[in-house]
């Protein structure tokens, strides 16, 4: 983590990683795991609910951080 | 049931054969017994790993909290996919060059030296160890469960094999055998809860995976959704059980496991398998087990009229849902299959939770405090025989407490892991951070859960505010470690420069 805070690129790989949390925890707060009265459950391909939805953008969002950063950018790669 | 008796024997003598093996191979030091000597590569540690934290909670608490309350618990899963990742990426490297550098066997050893205390090397091993005790105790009792589901015998039966299983494993094999029968369990488990996933979706559910969504369309949509039917996934209960998910790093059997890698290579390889063969693939298994094909197969109506009919609770009735919905549909052989997968996950999770705890029990409390002088084969035997003693307090602990198994893992045992982070975190990247503060932060934060936990009118935790335990125990936690660290004088010179200046170097120049 040291070696991480210690230059730009892992500044930046930082941000992004909490950015997503901060994003997500924004989203389940204001409700976006929640159904309206009189609406039916948000499924995507017919099964995949907000729930499971959400939680596979997020780990896309981590994974492509993580490759670019680790196998470009980490000192210690 | 002579089948079952007769598959379930040869499972458990390919484990035993396997500690066997484990034993006649290993070097007889305390190092290769509790690191596996330091040379566990990727794909062995990421077996290890995530079969050891995917417990037969997998297969039972896990799917059966999402059976009855909707999918909202699936955040603690996305939480612990990035805690999991966060520990190899941002602390491993750092914690398994520190105990390279200092031949150190345990992460309670490392901040012991850190802050130069053998009270925080109390603290922190009586902590970790009253919380991750009951833990392994609810692994052989969930498999009793199943036992019970597919046989008809009494918990009690599945529970005794689970524990000879561990404890042979554990005496005999040491951490290496745990690791490599780990790939074995991971690959029972794995086919299990796939293979029957697939198998139930074409036999039980027309019109599959949208089929099963459309059947509890109509049955109880509020299932497809958070809050879920009872509305207990709140959004602040979402966020909070996301935040204890993100809390992983912080588990100790998880944590040690950093200290086994071969090379600093593994810390990057590490998180590309977390990403995409656990988020994105083995615990989303579970999830479509748990929240749309058992509700779709058993609504949970019709199982609460069940459990009544057997003296039963739904709850305790939906911990054991797949199980359930599997030896009903399925042959009876594939019941027995899928048992041994849970067999599998419980004894991967709970042999790596055994050997953490004996290692605790062995070098940070005996020879830590009480034997300094101990020679490298007194602490390997101690080790070895304080397995029995956790798994018999262990197992005690569990019986006595009726909580949910979902729900012990997340209200008690992750809380109480969580309160040695500050001192790990801190200890590992902060040079300012103070014994005092590690010891006030971290005792502070276990009395302040134990209080919370214990003192409840009227149902009521009032001293958490309600909110989830780790949410005001952890910012005191947190609270207490930065402002005691400010207040008091900060580490000596040497001290700096043995766990930071010369980490850094080492990580640079170590290939």
């Amino acid at each position: 983590m040291r070696e991480i805070i210690g230059h730009a690129p892992g500044r930046v790989y930082l941000a992004v990683l909490l950015l997503s949390v901060v994003g997500m925890m924004a989203f389940i707060i204001r409700g976006g795991l929640e159904t309206a009265a009189g609406e039916e459950p948000f499924l995507l391909f017919g099964w995949m609910t907000m729930s499971l939805t959400v939680g596979v953008a997020f780990v896309i969002v981590w994974l492509i951080a993580y490759l670019i950063y680790f196998f470009f950018f980490w000192p210690y790669r | 049931m002579a089948f079952e008796i007769t598959a379930l024997s040869a499972f458990g003598l390919i484990i035993i054969a396997l500690a066997a093996y484990g034993y006649k191979v290993s070097a007889k030091t305390a190092e290769d017994y509790m690191l596996a000597g330091r040379t566990i590569g990727v794909v062995v540690m990421f077996f290890f790993v995530l079969f050891a934290i995917s417990s037969s909670w997998t297969f039972y608490g896990f799917p059966g909290l999402l059976y009855l309350h909707g999918p909202g618990y699936v955040f603690f899963i996305w939480g612990s996919v990035a805690g999991f990742a966060g520990l190899y990426m941002f602390l491993g490297p750092r914690l398994w060059a520190l105990a390279k550098i200092n031949r150190f066997l345990s992460p309670v050893e490392a901040l012991a030296e850190r802050y130069e205390s053998k009270g925080l090397r109390m603290v922190l091993a009586i902590s970790i160890l009253a919380f991750i005790v009951p833990y392994v105790g609810i692994q052989p009792l969930g498999v009793g469960a199943g036992f019970q589901a597919l046989t008809g015998l009494p918990t009690i039966w599945g529970a005794a094999y689970t524990v000879v299983l561990l404890v042979v494993l554990v005496l005999l094999g040491g951490m290496r055998i745990v690791a490599w029968v780990n790939i074995f369990l991971g690959a029972v488990y794995v086919t299990a809860l796939l293979g029957s996933l697939i198998w139930i979706v074409q036999a039980a559910v027309p019109g599959g995976l949208p089929g099963a969504a459309q059947r509890i369309m109509e049955i109880d949509p509020e299932l497809l959704s958070a809050p879920g039917p009872y509305g207990e996934f709140s959004p602040v209960l979402v966020a909070g059980t996301f935040v204890v998910g993100l809390l992983a790093f912080s588990w100790p059997h998880v944590v040690i496991g950093a200290m086994t890698a071969r090379d600093k290579h593994l810390f990057k390889w590490f998180p590309l398998l977390v990403f995409v063969f656990g988020g994105l693939f083995f615990y989303i298994i579970p999830f479509i087990w748990g929240s749309l094909v058992a509700p779709s197969i058993i609504p949970p109506a019709e199982l609460a009229e069940q459990a009544a009919q057997a003296g039963s609770t739904l709850e305790i009735e939906a911990d054991r849902v797949v199980q359930t919905v599997i030896t009903r549909n399925l042959p009876a052989w594939f019941g027995v299959f899928v048992l041994m997968g849970v067999i599998a996950a419980a004894v991967s999770t709970a042999a790596v939770q055994l050997m953490t705890s004996s290692i605790i029990v062995a070098r940070d409390v005996v020879q830590g405090i009480f034997k300094p002088d101990a020679s490298d084969r007194q602490i390997t035997a101690w080790a070895r025989w304080s397995v029995i003693v956790i798994v018999v307090l262990s197992l005690t602990v569990s019986i006595l407490d009726t909580g949910l198994m979902a729900l012990y893992l997340t209200d008690v045992s992750i809380p109480g892991f969580a309160q040695w982070a500050p001192a790990l975190v801190g200890g590992l990247l902060w040079k300012r951070g103070t014994r005092e503060a590690a010891i006030a932060a971290t005792s502070a934060g276990v009395i302040y859960l134990a209080l919370g936990l214990l003192i409840t009118p009227g149902g009521s935790r009032v001293l958490l505010f309600d909110l989830h335990p780790i949410v005001p125990t952890l910012a005191l936690n947190m609270v207490v470690y930065i402002v005691v660290s400010f207040l008091t004088p900060e580490p000596s010179e040497e001290i700096q420069t043995q766990f930071f200046d010369e980490v850094d170097e080492f990580l640079r120049s170590e290939s």
